[in-house]
């Protein structure tokens, strides 16, 4: 790590990015906005959407590009969530057993993805991207038939099939975000949101210092070496896309706990754009990513999406903030395509 | 005579590594002229330059002149070597595989219906498919093939494609000079002495060839002239009839002035390994049908001209491709060609190609010599039980990795340091520390001087002699470096067409090798 | 001399052959086409009429894809980004309130120059990214998409001056979610109507539809043609056959997002509404899932491939809420199923095309 920040260049899209945010806490702090309740929404917002683009890391370094099948995590963690909604479990303990819900459908989930895109090498982009789309309606019949009893996450009417929206205020909303909470002026810093974020990271980096994580880099580096030197490509691949999987089904655990609703149906059709692009940020090139950049990235990108709202609100054309999103999304997605792979990783 | 090409003063080199020399050729017209030349002698470079290859622009572009038909010309796409009348027959094929075979020898020069010309210009006209079929069964008459041209190219056999393509490059009305490179590589000796003939026909019909062949036997007999070329300068030129197959393969090879670095000895244990049968499908270095025995504790030389399939053994050991045959090694049958497998028998490659094989080039040194030590057979772990979650025992790993360093004389800053900022020698040297890390029995070294400086060369020929005289270990060297070869080597193998030709004593002549690379028997 | 590998036997061999080769996705379409139609209880002709409609309104949107598939560039999702330079153009157009033929001719015009520069920029992009163009595709189009509503939801009424205030959101910012069209709704559709009892046949367009399916095919067999097929079959070789390989991917794209600017056209004068947002938005992917549906693959596809496509596609499409409604009593499901078969078939092809390239 010490190594890597020594390392570490900042390159055009960071510079882009920075000065946008700079001028829009310029903008907002003309605007006359209260800057230091941006600043805890935007803590809070960090943690929501940074265990999301944390998943991505091992597939990542695995060789296995950038997670455009994300949705298939996710959903592995929206049956996780409704499970423990299902069974009325609240409070932290609720919590607790919708991430070991979701941990077991994703590690299977997980599986299945990897075998997939074991045999898709080289490929893994498109085909996640459209396994991910094809994945979405498939659980749309999960979410219509499936048999759960309580009332309060069925349709009202006909009492078949699961909300599109289903409230958490009675079960686990919340739970990370207010506990611990430590006060410094008027400054909430979510001491235990940000203590599970920090395990989390903890995990990953923990995960590449073993035998199989650091097979993983060496696989995601150059395979034909890895090859030579006796390693199972396709096993140490399986290892590093499930635990991306697990990842990503912690990961909307959490931003559904924040978020204070559990979103179904076609909800993450679109969620993996905007994690990417959170990573590419913080300064991947799509081939190799740290946790630091993961963590840079999401902040960057999540502040300056919590100061674009109000202040296109305040301009009166409130779409312009889901405009820039999404334009800011692909725009550094088709850059990190574009810049050629400096690894001289040829195939 | 007129002069089709004339060459002047040319050169090119590749980052620095001079690859042709101030060559001076001229090609007549109507001329067959040979050119032959070892591994690294500069033909292919010559024929990039002349039939336009983007990689000699990628590079810098050449020094010198080149006059076409007297005129000065600078080729920068191999589109516009076509245009110019020059074409080529490529050793591994321009033939569209989706394309019939048809379509493959009109390609660029299809019939199309007068209308559609007249509408949208010929470019944008109608093909007259019967039409092309027809020219291109009639050209292929010409050399003798019937074949029904409406087959794809990836459902024809390696000789057919060779046919195919020579039928394109002379189906050109406009074509005035041809470069073979190696045309008669793939073919049988019938097929090989029937292309021979045709080519002599159309030479007389005033076309000019080049025609670049390790089949000293054929050059002989087809060229009108020979040139001989040696790591990059041209060293002799021969007129028909006045030169013998000894001279050729004399000029190629050079004369040698090796000291030989470690004593003779005579290798007489028991084997440690035995080949029957033995097939590597490496692609454009394929080994056919090879039988070998390499005795236990011996250096054994391994060379050929490329593609004849010095490389891929070490690699088919390693799973890398796939094999055939059966294989001994001490006394039992490998049933396994996997690279996990054979590294825990005491089987290991130092690659050829470091930056593609060989290396993590974005690890550190530490990093890329305990690497399949550790993950293979777990040095260096510090274990907390499961194997698979095991992390580095940092100090052990340091301290070896240190040894090896000042050993072996490597130039870092640190062992932390990031291989990809070593020079070659140094990267070489990394690889060859990663290998007695795992304390093989049996070493493939692939190349292993290939792009590193003569001080490390000199180095590394040590280490290899000192791992072998110390441990004992079995080192097969395969390299194109004959006087290299000759300086360590106990015996040396000489490979032709995929087997193993002769295998001949390091003192032998090099009369004796020039002539058993060209895999001629000599008198 | 061997000339063709030989055919044995053996069950496995036989079904994975029927697997990989162009017919499995077809049948199964067909096969569910059936049943699906059969739990609907819709009258043959309705399903025809229904499905000749979807025809004349998707087919040139599915022949644009044609040609990038044969230039090795797999499935072009930027088509998107052709839909869009029409829809601009039209919007333009009916912001300048230039009416009758004079404006369709304009639309036109303006519609080809800027799918023409778009796909020139594509182009460029893709040539820096092979290997990679269908996920590139993809982006490209998704970000068009926000730069094109951009322009019309923010730019129309600040930097664009507005001259025709119907089309204008009430703010006096941004283009209406619709525009009616009007005047050019169903203009050419009804031409040269046949009616033989329930079943009609718009002869005209239909006749539209193959003319630009033959145009392809003439395309495909010219010099020009040829040498994409080259560069589809293989880079390197087509490189050394003397094609300029980079200049001839430009104009495959160009052509694609051309093609596609037509194919929206006819999309929208059927449809007769323009949703400004959103009626580009799933052309891609309907498109693609049809070429595929008919037998295509992302490394071959042929004219047949888009028109027997575009047929089995929708009739599935069209049939399935009703067999949801009537199976399951729920018509969401027979929604579901519409997405699942569309994404699906795309993912399913290339599952399958890049396991067997990478064989």
């Amino acid at each position: 790590m010490k190594n890597y920040l020594k390392n570490y260049k900042i390159q055009t899209p960071q510079i882009i990015i920075s000065f946008f945010l700079i001028a829009l806490i310029c903008l907002a702090f003309i605007l006359d906005m209260d800057l230091v309740v941006l600043l805890n929404e935007s803590l809070i917002k960090l943690v929501m959407n940074g265990i999301l683009v944390l998943s991505l890391i091992p597939m990542i370094n695995a060789g296995a590009g950038m997670n455009f099948g994300l949705p298939v995590g996710i959903i592995g963690g929206l049956i996780g969530l409704c499970l423990a909604v299902n069974f009325r479990i609240t409070g932290l303990f609720g919590f607790v057993m919708s991430l070991l819900f979701s941990l077991v459908i994703c590690l299977f989930l997980g599986w299945i993805y990897g075998l997939i895109l074991n045999k898709v090498k080289g490929r893994e982009e498109i085909a996640g991207t459209f396994i991910g789309f094809s994945f979405i309606p498939l659980m749309n019949y999960f979410w219509t038939l499936v048999p759960f009893q309580n009332r309060e996450m069925l349709y009202p009417i006909g009492g078949q099939g699961l909300r599109p929206k289903i409230s958490l205020e009675n079960y686990f909303s919340n739970v990370l975000d207010d506990m611990w909470l430590l006060q410094v002026g008027s400054l909430e810093i979510p001491v235990g949101l940000f203590a599970f974020y920090g395990l989390v990271c903890i995990f990953i980096y923990l995960f590449f210092q073993t035998k199989v994580g650091r097979a993983t880099i060496a696989v995601g580096e150059n395979e034909a070496f890895s090859k030579l030197s006796g390693l199972d490509i396709s096993r140490i691949r399986l290892i590093a896309i499930i635990i991306s999987t697990v990842i990503a089904g912690f990961g909307i655990c959490v931003y559904s706990q924040s978020y204070g609703f559990i979103q179904l149906y076609d909800e993450p059709l679109s969620m993996a754009f905007p994690a990417i692009s959170a990573v590419l940020i913080g300064g991947s090139t799509g081939k190799k990513a740290y946790i630091f950049e993961a963590v840079l990235g999401t902040y960057l990108l999540q502040t300056m999406y919590l100061l674009t709202i109000p202040i296109a609100n305040e301009i009166l054309i409130p779409e312009l903030t889901e405009i820039l999103r999404t334009f800011i999304t692909y725009g550094i997605i088709l850059y990190a395509l574009l810049i050629k792979d400096r690894r001289g990783n040829k195939q | 005579m007129k002069n089709i090409l004339e060459i002047k003063k040319l050169s090119k080199s590749y980052s620095g590594n001079p690859a042709l020399t101030n060559i001076n050729l001229a090609i007549k017209e109507g001329e067959i002229h040979g050119i032959v030349g070892a591994n690294g002698s500069g033909k292919s470079t010559l024929m990039n330059i002349l039939f336009g290859s983007p990689v000699i622009q990628e590079t810098g572009g050449y020094e010198g002149e080149i006059f076409f038909q007297g005129k000065k010309i600078n080729i920068k796409s191999c589109s516009e070597a076509i245009r110019m009348g020059i074409g080529m027959v490529h050793q591994e094929f321009a033939l569209i595989p989706d394309m019939t075979a048809g379509e493959n020898i009109k390609l660029g020069r299809e019939r199309t219906y007068k209308f559609t010309d007249r509408l949208f210009g010929r470019r944008y006209s109608f093909i007259n498919k019967k039409q092309d079929y027809e020219d291109a069964a009639k050209i292929l008459r010409k050399l003798n093939m019937n074949l029904d041209v409406s087959i794809k190219i990836m459902n024809l056999s390696t000789n057919i494609k060779q046919f195919i393509e020579l039928a394109r490059e002379i189906g050109r009305q406009d074509l005035k000079l041809l470069l073979l490179d190696e045309p008669t590589a793939v073919l049988n000796k019938k097929d090989g002495l029937e292309l021979i003939n045709i080519l002599q026909e159309m030479a007389r019909g005033g076309l000019s060839i080049i025609f670049i062949s390790h089949r000293l036997e054929e050059v002989q007999q087809i060229c009108d002239r020979v040139t001989v070329f040696r790591d990059g300068k041209l060293v002799s030129q021969y007129q028909k009839g006045k030169f013998s197959i000894n001279n050729l393969a004399g000029d190629m090879i050079g004369h040698l002035v090796s000291k030989a670095a470690a004593e003779k000895r005579e290798i007489k244990g028991r084997p440690i390994i035995s080949l029957k049968r033995f097939h590597v499908k490496m692609p454009g270095e394929e080994i056919k049908d090879m039988d070998l025995t390499v005795f236990k504790g011996e250096i054994l030389g391994l060379t050929s001209l490329s593609g004849h399939g010095k490389l891929a053994l070490g690699y088919g050991f390693m799973g890398l491709y796939p094999v055939e045959g059966e294989v001994f090694y001490e006394n039992q049958k490998l049933t396994k060609m996997e690279a996990k497998t054979n590294i825990i028998k005491g089987i290991y490659v130092l690659p050829d190609d470091r930056q593609g094989l060989g290396l993590l080039l974005e690890h550190t040194i530490e990093e890329n010599i305990i690497f399949p030590g550790n993950q293979i057979k777990n040095m260096f772990s510090r274990s907390f039980g499961l194997k698979i979650l095991d992390f580095i025992d940092r100090k052990k790993s340091l301290s070896h990795v240190q040894n090896l360093i000042h050993d072996f004389q490597i130039k870092c800053t640190s062992p932390k340091q990031k291989v990809k900022e070593l020079s070659g020698g140094n990267q070489q040297k990394v690889c060859i520390a990663r290998a007695l890390t795992l304390k093989p029995k049996l070493l493939f070294a692939t190349e292993p001087t290939r792009g590193v400086d003569i001080a490390a060369k000199e180095k590394i020929l040590n280490m290899l002699i000192e791992i072998n005289r110390t441990q004992n270990t079995t080192i097969i060297i395969a390299s194109s470096e004959l006087d290299e070869l000759k300086r360590i080597c106990d015996r040396i193998a000489v490979m032709v067409e995929g087997k193993v030709f002769k295998i001949l004593s390091p003192d032998s002549s090099d009369l004796e090798f020039g002539l058993a690379l060209s895999g001629e028997e000599g008198t | 001399m061997r000339i063709k590998d030989g055919t044995d036997g053996g069950i496995i061999n036989r079904v994975n052959r029927f697997v990989d080769s162009e017919h499995l996705v077809p049948a199964v379409f067909l096969v569910l086409s059936f049943f699906a139609w059969q739990f609907s209880g819709f009258s043959g002709a309705f399903v025809f009429n229904q499905v000749l409609t979807r025809f004349i309104r998707d087919g040139v949107l599915v022949l644009s894809l044609i040609i990038p598939v044969v230039a090795g560039m797999g499935l072009n999702f930027a088509i998107t980004v052709g839909a869009m330079a029409i829809q601009t153009a039209l919007l333009l157009v009916i912001n300048f309130q230039v009416e009758g033929a004079t404006g369709i001719l304009s639309v036109i015009f303006l519609g080809v120059l800027l799918s023409v520069a778009l796909g020139f920029a594509i182009g460029h992009v893709l040539n820096r990214v092979k290997g990679k163009e269908m996920i590139t595709t993809i982006i490209i189009g998704f970000l068009f998409n926000s730069i094109y509503q951009l322009i019309f939801l923010v730019g129309f009424g600040t930097f664009i001056p507005v001259f025709n205030q119907e089309i204008i959101l009430s703010r006096g910012i941004g283009v209406r979610n619709t525009v009616d069209l009007g005047m050019y709704r169903n203009t050419i559709d009804k031409l040269w109507l046949l009616k033989i009892g329930a079943w009609e046949f718009p002869i005209f367009m239909i006749l539209v539809v193959l003319f630009f399916a033959a145009g392809i095919y003439y395309l495909l067999n010219t010099r020009f043609g040829h040498e994409v097929k080259a560069i589809g079959s293989n880079n390197e070789k087509a490189e050394v056959s003397g094609i300029n390989v980079n200049l001839i991917r430009i104009k495959v794209i160009i052509l694609s997002t051309v093609l596609a600017a037509f194919g929206q056209l006819f999309y929208l004068q059927n449809i007769g509404m323009f949703d400004v947002y959103t009626a580009h938005l799933n052309a891609d992917v309907i498109s693609c899932a049809a070429l595929l549906a008919g037998g295509a693959s992302i490394k071959s596809a042929k004219i047949r491939h888009g028109i027997l496509g575009i047929f089995l596609f929708h009739t599935l499409f069209i049939v399935s809420p009703q067999a949801g409604q009537n199976l399951f009593n729920n018509a969401a499901l027979g929604e579901y199923f519409r997405s699942f078969v569309a994404y699906g078939t795309i993912a399913f092809a290339l599952i399958i095309n890049i396991k067997n390239e990478n064989k």
